[in-house]
């Protein structure tokens, strides 16, 4: 009963990454950059969720797509003042650029909220008990939220017309210009779509555990490591990655201190790295 | 005044020139073929007239609009569009999708083009649902040409269509290609199977070291003593 606790523990985690792995995998399918202002958009995204339900007191159901939509925009913000002026620049100057996009999102926050850890909300969550295991609600919240996104995610890629460029972007940048597809469009749709996914893992992340200025970039090495399991650029891959590595983690107490969490995940993507460095779903075509 | 106008180009990938005065022009309705030995400068003359290789100097004119050094995007909207030799279709999309994409900046409704293209290849009708990714490479190149076909183009450019194919595939692909030509759409064509392309092209060229060569009807050419010694392997 106890391994099946720690698994459900590992799946509520292993949501949150693969989700945020998602949203990663596919920005860099069409950016061709690894983001690491990632893990810090999820912070932001934690914090407006922070501002709506607990200082405006609004419901959380008008809070989270509230937060998606804000970090959204603040994502396309960042494109449009910095990003898009790099286009044309090596993918180490956008990996090192995006890397001062995370301090600056960080310290933003420290500066709004400062550096102690918040809750959404104070008092003590009663876990249901089902059938011996301990259940809180918010994990399913989690869990049903990070499933919606993924369908909707989904749906996105495969049935509309930008969501196919992204899919055909990523495929294939050189065709999908000559084909005439409009790819700063193209483009724009990717980090409003990242970003919210972004800020989507962020409160779902807030959720499960609380708010800190560095909650997502203490994520990040999961995340990638998630991304990179399932074969960078690959959304899909990154689902399952994100699963992997979340039971993985959790799994880990058993054996280990809950200090070396964050170590499961980096030994997960040594390995991947060294033995399938196209990622274990590359034959897995999207 | 020709619908598709090549001037004098000069320019090639950055470095070193490789068209040193290149002069091509396409009639509506025409088929043209450009041919000659590796290095010629025949591909890098067709991505020169859709902008993907730097013009330094000389012009192109389609429909009246200079168009050289041009964004690709603006160069289909005006209805010249190009199919590349190699990576000609999005592998992860099903044939459908890579034909929709072809159509992506047109907000009117695209399937009339649809059904024309699967009445043009059959083949592609029974695999709409297939990644194109794993098609032959036959049937990969018809969806490369349907893509490009989806914008109604009143010329199409194409890099070496038969590339790699079996006998009886670059029969069909060329006889698909005449078949598009019939409805009035323009055609230039970089090809190794010279003779071939030369016995049903209206015109060709002949390019050598990055300038033309010759340059007269298929029949002429394919009769031409000197071109058939040095281009057509006797």
């Amino acid at each position: 009963m106890e391994y099946v606790q720690t698994l459900i523990y590992g799946i509520v985690l292993g949501s949150i990454i693969a989700v945020a792995g998602m949203a990663l995998s596919l920005s860099y399918g069409i950016l061709r950059f690894a983001n690491f202002a990632h893990g810090d958009l999820l912070t932001a995204g934690a914090y407006f969720g922070f501002v709506f339900f607990t200082l405006l007191g609004w419901p959380m159901y008008v809070a989270f797509p509230l937060a998606m939509a804000v970090t959204a925009c603040l994502t396309l913000g960042i494109d449009r003042v910095l990003f898009q002026r790099l286009r044309q620049s090596t993918p180490v100057i956008l990996l090192i650029s995006s890397f001062g996009v995370a301090l600056i999102v960080r310290a933003g926050v420290q500066l709004a909220f400062g550096p102690d850890t918040q809750v959404y909300a104070r008092g003590i969550e009663f876990p249901m008990q089902v059938g011996g295991l301990r259940i809180k609600p918010t994990h399913l919240y989690i869990v049903g939220g990070a499933i919606a996104i993924v369908i909707g995610l989904h749906l996105f890629l495969r049935r509309t017309k930008v969501g196919k460029a992204m899919r055909a972007m990523s495929d294939n940048a050189d065709l999908a210009r000559i084909s005439g597809i409009d790819t700063e469009r193209v483009i724009a749709w990717t980090w409003l779509i990242g970003g919210a996914v972004a800020g989507a893992s962020g409160v779902f992340l807030a959720m499960d555990t609380q708010l800190h200025p560095v909650m997502g970039f203490r994520l990040l090495l999961a995340i990638f490591a998630a991304a990179i399991f399932g074969g960078i650029g690959k959304p899909y891959g990154a689902i399952l990655g994100g699963l992997i590595i979340g039971i993985a983690e959790e799994f880990s107490t058993f054996v280990i201190s809950p200090a070396y969490k964050p170590a499961v995940a980096f030994a997960i993507m040594v390995l991947v790295l060294i033995f399938r460095p196209q990622g274990l779903l590359s034959g897995v075509k999207t | 005044m020709p619908l598709l106008e090549a001037t004098a180009l000069v320019g090639g990938y950055g470095g070193a020139d490789i068209l040193h005065g290149v002069s091509l022009t396409v009639d509506a309705g025409e088929i043209v073929v450009i041919i000659g030995p590796n290095g010629a400068g025949k591909s890098t003359a067709l991505k020169a007239v859709f902008g993907l290789v730097r013009v330094r100097q000389g012009h192109v004119r389609f429909d009246g609009n200079e168009i050289a050094n041009q964004r690709p995007d603006r160069i289909v909207r005006l209805g010249l569009c190009y199919v590349p030799q190699e990576k000609n279709v999005f592998a992860g999309l099903s044939v459908h999708e890579n034909l929709e994409m072809g159509a992506f900046i047109r907000t009117d409704d695209i399937g009339s083009e649809l059904a024309r293209v699967y009445e043009i290849f059959p083949a592609l009708n029974e695999r709409r649902g297939t990644r194109a990714g794993d098609l032959s490479g036959g049937q990969r190149q018809m969806v490369a040409i349907g893509r490009a076909l989806m914008l109604k183009p009143k010329v199409l450019l194409l890099d070496e269509p038969t590339a790699g194919l079996s006998p009886r595939m670059i029969e069909l692909i060329f006889d698909r290609i005449k078949e598009i030509n019939r409805l009035g759409i323009g055609v230039l064509m970089v090809e190794q199977n010279a003779k071939f392309a030369l016995s049903f092209a209206h015109r060709g060229y002949v390019l050598a070291m990055g300038q033309n060569r010759f340059e007269d009807t298929g029949p002429n050419l394919l009769a031409n003593r000197e071109v058939a010694e040095m281009f057509l392997g006797g």
